[in-house]
């Protein structure tokens, strides 16, 4: 009796031993940032990290991190692994500047680059190939269109994160690919809510929903796998990270879900500007919204916070699991059954809460009067693409790109992936500095002349397309003096599609991937001149997509032509055959041919059907 | 007495069972075929069905679901995330988040966009796939599988179209079930397709253990149920509609007993506004095998447990069993053997484990993707000096050139 007893408790205490164990090595933490943004827009940035020792993820004993994942970064040897899924425009103007440092949002669309290990270069675009080919599966996104075509091989943009040893480094490849017409949908939320250890059901990802993430007016999921060592030469461990950042507007969030019809404000709930002339019982200037808008966690999201995801760690910073940043005067009241740790960090602009596993929580802010507001941090540097021209034929690219720094020049690298139907001529590139009066991007066209005629690009990478197989890649490294606007322009010209490389929706257009911009921070430019080690903390900018109209041809057309050539086809050949098989000869040569053999047909046609009325005639009789 | 007289009927009962060969697994292809924003209810139809499939037990990995255009997420949806199929809305047909949080888990497209063509879906059906293809994109069949197709969108007669750009003929149709049939790809296979002048799509198969039907006859058209005004487009189509009422009310749980004649009997012309054809001849049996298959063999996920004693006799089974013993100790020894070479430790997966394959050979046709090239930007005086001296140079050879020809 005493040894069925104790079975089950020795089996309790070692699995808590062996989990107590693990945990040293491979942990998982979980985070989510509220941020209210002016314009009763919120920022929510969801992270999740796990980690797995390197030797237990080569021997395939998954804890915390995916199995699934796993697996594949093992079949495609890939090492270090970044993939993005973003929908929406950040409005960097009213918003500022970007969460997570900017390292974690991708392009429109999807975006995809991974160090793969492999001796030769084949070998690295065939892995390559199988990595996208396996993503496509788990993410059910198009990933294995990602193609030689829509590959390139950046190199300034990106450098890894992770840590990787210099001999394995020479083995490494890096491969960038783009798909921007992707859409992201629930159908990608719900692999990625499938990798984290609480699958979304407990913790903070029981918040995320697709109503919700896909109704924002700018969302980005990121996914990304690095290894890191510790600089005490202690085992080092693959880290993922998952993020979710998204910025909800408030008001359309918190609409019921049965009826997001957007509604008038009741004339009673307005506020009027009353100095206006017309001002009256039956017209009204609304004005804007002064006060912060009253939300909760339940109505903003649409669901409850199911408790932390007991899997967390349960002490330290990274125990605090649900954080908000507001200025200390914003009154937030707490909603949970549970003991609540509350710590507040940052000057107190940053609260954290520590909650616990399985009851509910909720923050709920009311609406109130602010006297100040929370600091937003500027971006360096604001860029704005566009396709220029008109035409069937050619089109041209302007990139107008502002450096908002009174003080500082901005050092940056500039990275386009064209895909090949877009042939960029690079003679026409053209990079011309204009010293704004202005910071703001808007008042780029009345800039004066800059005195300095020095060349912004300092280097230039360049790989021409090549028709059907692979894009342009273009990677400039430039740098912007202080208040000063750079135009970089270029034309192309536009390659006519063969009738079946049209997609069915042709006439949209095709999407043209974002640039990608990476920040070096300005010491780091001092200290390196040469393009190999541009280290130190980059941040990342993304242009927005282009829609290219190329010239599409008339899709019924072809069977006109067909219908149309075998007609003629049909004519010609019957004329031509007539004319060859028949016999001409003259007319008082043909027998039997004129008016003296018609009329005796004509008797003998009259002879016979006499004949066969007399005939039917007697047998009636 | 009576017993000697029940005899006969239960040895035949026992010896028609096996025969009564079983499957062992279900999967559902289920695929629109229509792009752009006002085929909403193609979209809505195979997301029913597809909430139907998994409703009844088919997991996500065992349904392909092709969707050619985005609607939950498409800038004209009033309703972001979500699809509907009735003007109530009372069910969201892509995340059905009603039973509190997650209450179908979500949804998985396995084909998406500009990947729903005719080749794919060909290739589909008949697993000719590039080595690198990932699993959950397979229709991985066997010969103990029962298949569900179910297609709607935009057809004419002997055609259904793809896209608005490509379309599938009841002939290619035909021919790829033959294939699947040919390579065991299937046990039975129920053909389901909503689209006008449907009927005309299952005429030309051939293949065995086939039911097929449709929404219309020749010269008929598929009408839309209704629209929903607040989404602005129809959401549904008839036979469609009909098809879920009789699935949603009648067939409640997996250990329903409702057969296939029920769901064909409930085809009402009144209702649906055209003829619903059948197709029972390919099957075995005929009319009265088909009626008599249940709902959940094609809808519903049932796992049978086949023992094959009854057709080798016991003996039999038992000798082979002993050999599969013996050939499994074999495999035992060997791997032990294996082991000892490389010591007691735990198992360590070598490092070809899961290579992945390099293909070498194309590498003479393949473009190389190597990385760019730095463009050097240096003085271009020295270029263009270098360009005037040569054309300098061809200048004096053709001077040279005529000189000695007018010599």
């Amino acid at each position: 009796m005493l040894v069925f007893l104790l079975l089950p408790l020795s089996l309790l205490l070692v699995s808590w031993a062996e989990a107590s164990a693990a945990s040293s090595v491979s942990d998982y933490h979980e985070r989510l940032l509220l941020r209210p943004l002016p314009q009763s827009a919120l920022l929510a940035s969801f992270n999740f990290r796990s980690n797995a020792s390197s030797s237990s993820f080569e021997q395939q004993n998954f804890r915390y991190f995916p199995r699934s994942l796993g697996q594949i970064l093992q079949h495609a040897h890939t090492k270090e692994l970044h993939l993005r899924f973003s929908l929406g425009r950040w409005d960097a103007e009213n918003w500022g500047a970007r969460p997570w440092g900017r390292a974690r949002e991708g392009g429109t669309g999807v975006e995809l680059w991974a160090w793969v290990e492999a001796d030769t270069e084949e070998a690295a675009n065939a892995r390559w190939l199988t990595l996208t080919n396996a993503l496509s599966g788990l993410f059910c996104a198009s990933l294995n269109f990602i193609d030689s075509t829509r590959t390139i091989r950046p190199v300034m943009t990106f450098e890894p994160e992770g840590t990787h040893s210099n001999a394995s480094m020479r083995n490494l490849h890096l491969l960038h690919g783009t798909l921007p017409h992707e859409v992201v949908c629930t159908e990608n939320l719900t692999p990625f809510l499938k990798l984290l250890p609480c699958k979304g059901k407990a913790g903070i990802s029981s918040l995320l929903d697709g109503h919700k993430l896909f109704d924002a007016n700018w969302q980005t999921m990121a996914v990304d796998v690095k290894p890191v060592c510790p600089e005490d030469g202690t085992e080092c461990i693959l880290q993922i990270e998952q993020t979710v950042d998204m910025v909800l507007d408030i008001e359309r969030s918190k609409r019921p879900r049965d009826n997001p019809m957007p509604r008038p404000i009741p004339t009673e709930d307005l506020v009027c500007d009353n100095s206006k002339p017309y001002h009256g019982g039956d017209s009204c200037f609304p004005l804007d919204r002064t006060s912060e808008m009253s939300w909760s966690l339940n109505k903003v999201f649409g669901r409850p916070l199911k408790g932390s995801c007991p899997l967390t760690t349960e002490d330290g910073r990274d125990s605090e699991t649900v954080c908000i940043n507001v200025p200390h005067e914003r009154e937030v009241q707490e909603r949970t059954a549970a003991d609540l740790v509350k710590k507040e960090h940052e000057d107190g602009y940053l609260r954290c809460y520590k909650i616990s596993p399985n009851l509910d929580f909720d923050l709920i802010l009311p609406e109130q009067y602010l006297s100040s507001n929370l600091p937003l941090s500027h971006p360096s540097l604001h860029a704005f693409r566009s396709i220029t021209g008109h035409g069937q034929e050619r089109g041209g690219v302007r990139a107008i790109l502002t450096n908002p720094s009174l003080t500082s020049p901005v050092r940056f690298v500039y990275l386009e992936s064209l895909p090949w139907f877009m042939k960029p001529y690079l003679h026409t590139l053209r990079a011309t500095i204009s010293s704004s009066t202005a910071p703001l991007p808007d008042q780029y066209l009345e800039p004066q002349q800059a005195p300095n005629t020095a060349d912004p690009i300092k280097q230039m990478y360049y790989r021409p397309a090549v028709d059907r197989h692979r894009g342009t890649h273009l990677e400039l490294l430039l740098e912007l003096p202080p208040a000063s606007t750079l135009t970089l322009t270029y034309d192309f010209e536009k390659s006519l599609l063969r009738y079946t490389e049209y997609p069915p929706d042709a006439n949209r257009g095709f999407d043209v991937a974002p640039a990608v911009i990476r920040l070096l921070s300005s010491s780091s430019s001092s200290s390196s001149s040469n393009g190999s080690s541009l280290l130190g903390a980059s941040e990342y900018l993304r242009t927005t997509s282009l829609l290219l109209p190329l010239p599409t041809p008339d899709f019924s057309m072809p069977y006109n032509v067909i219908i149309l050539t075998s007609t003629v086809m049909a004519l010609a050949f019957g004329s031509i055959f007539n004319i060859l098989v028949r016999r001409f000869v003259a007319a008082d040569e043909a027998p039997g041919y004129g008016l003296v053999s018609l009329k005796g047909r004509i008797w003998a046609l009259a002879q016979r059907l006499k004949a066969r009325l007399r005939g039917k005639g007697a047998k009636d009789e | 007495m009576r017993l000697l007289t029940l005899l006969p009927v239960v040895l035949l009962a026992a010896f028609s069972m096996p025969t009564l060969a079983e499957h062992t697994s279900n999967w559902a292809v289920l695929v629109s075929t229509s792009r752009f924003w006002f085929n909403y209810r193609h979209l809505a139809n195979v997301l029913s069905l597809y909430r139907t499939v998994k409703r009844l037990g088919i997991p996500d990995s065992q349904i392909i679901l092709m969707l050619p255009d985005d609607m939950a997420c498409n800038p004209r949806n009033t309703f972001p995330g979500s699809v509907f199929n009735d003007k109530n809305r009372l069910l969201d047909l892509y995340d059905d988040d009603s039973k509190g949080g997650q209450g179908m888990g979500g949804i998985e497209v396995d084909y998406r966009g500009y990947e729903v063509t005719v080749e794919n879906f060909i290739r589909l059906l008949t697993d000719r796939w590039s080595e690198d293809y990932p699993r959950s994109k397979r229709l991985m069949t066997d010969e103990r599988s029962n298949i569900l197709i179910y297609m709607t969108g935009h057809g004419g007669n002997e055609f259904l179209k793809f896209q608005d750009s490509e379309e599938i003929s009841a002939f290619d149709l035909a021919d790829a079930f033959e294939q699947m049939w040919e390579k065991k790809r299937y046990h039975e296979l129920l053909f389901m397709i909503d689209t006008c002048q449907a009927n005309t799509m299952y005429t030309k198969m051939y293949s065995s253990a086939i039911i097929a039907t449709g929404s219309s006859e020749i010269d008929q058209s598929s009408y839309s149920h209704h629209a929903d005004q607040d989404v602005g487009v129809a959401v549904i189509d008839r036979y469609t509609y009909y098809n879920l009422e009789f699935l949603e009310t009648e067939v409640t749980s997996a250990s329903s007993k409702k057969t296939l004649g029920d769901l064909f009997d409930s085809y009402d012309e009144v209702k649906i506004h055209s003829k619903a054809g059948v197709r029972y001849d390919l099957f075995e049996g005929g009319e009265l095998e088909v009626r008599k298959r249940l709902v959940m063999d094609f809808f519903g996920n049932v796992q049978n447990v086949e023992l094959d004693a009854a057709n080798t006799g016991v003996v039999a089974n038992e000798i082979r069993w002993r050999q599969e013993l013996e050939e499994l100790g074999k495999m035992i020894e060997f791997a032990k053997k294996a082991g000892n070479h490389t010591d007691a430790s735990p198992i360590q997966p070598g490092p070809d484990y899961a290579e992945a394959a390099v293909r070498s050979a194309e590498s003479a046709e393949t473009i190389k993707l190597n990385g760019a090239a730095e463009v050097k930007q240096d003085n271009t005086w020295g270029k263009r000096l270098v360009g005037a001296g040569a054309l300098l140079g061809c200048l004096g050879v053709w001077a040279a050139g005529s000189w000695f020809e007018g010599k």
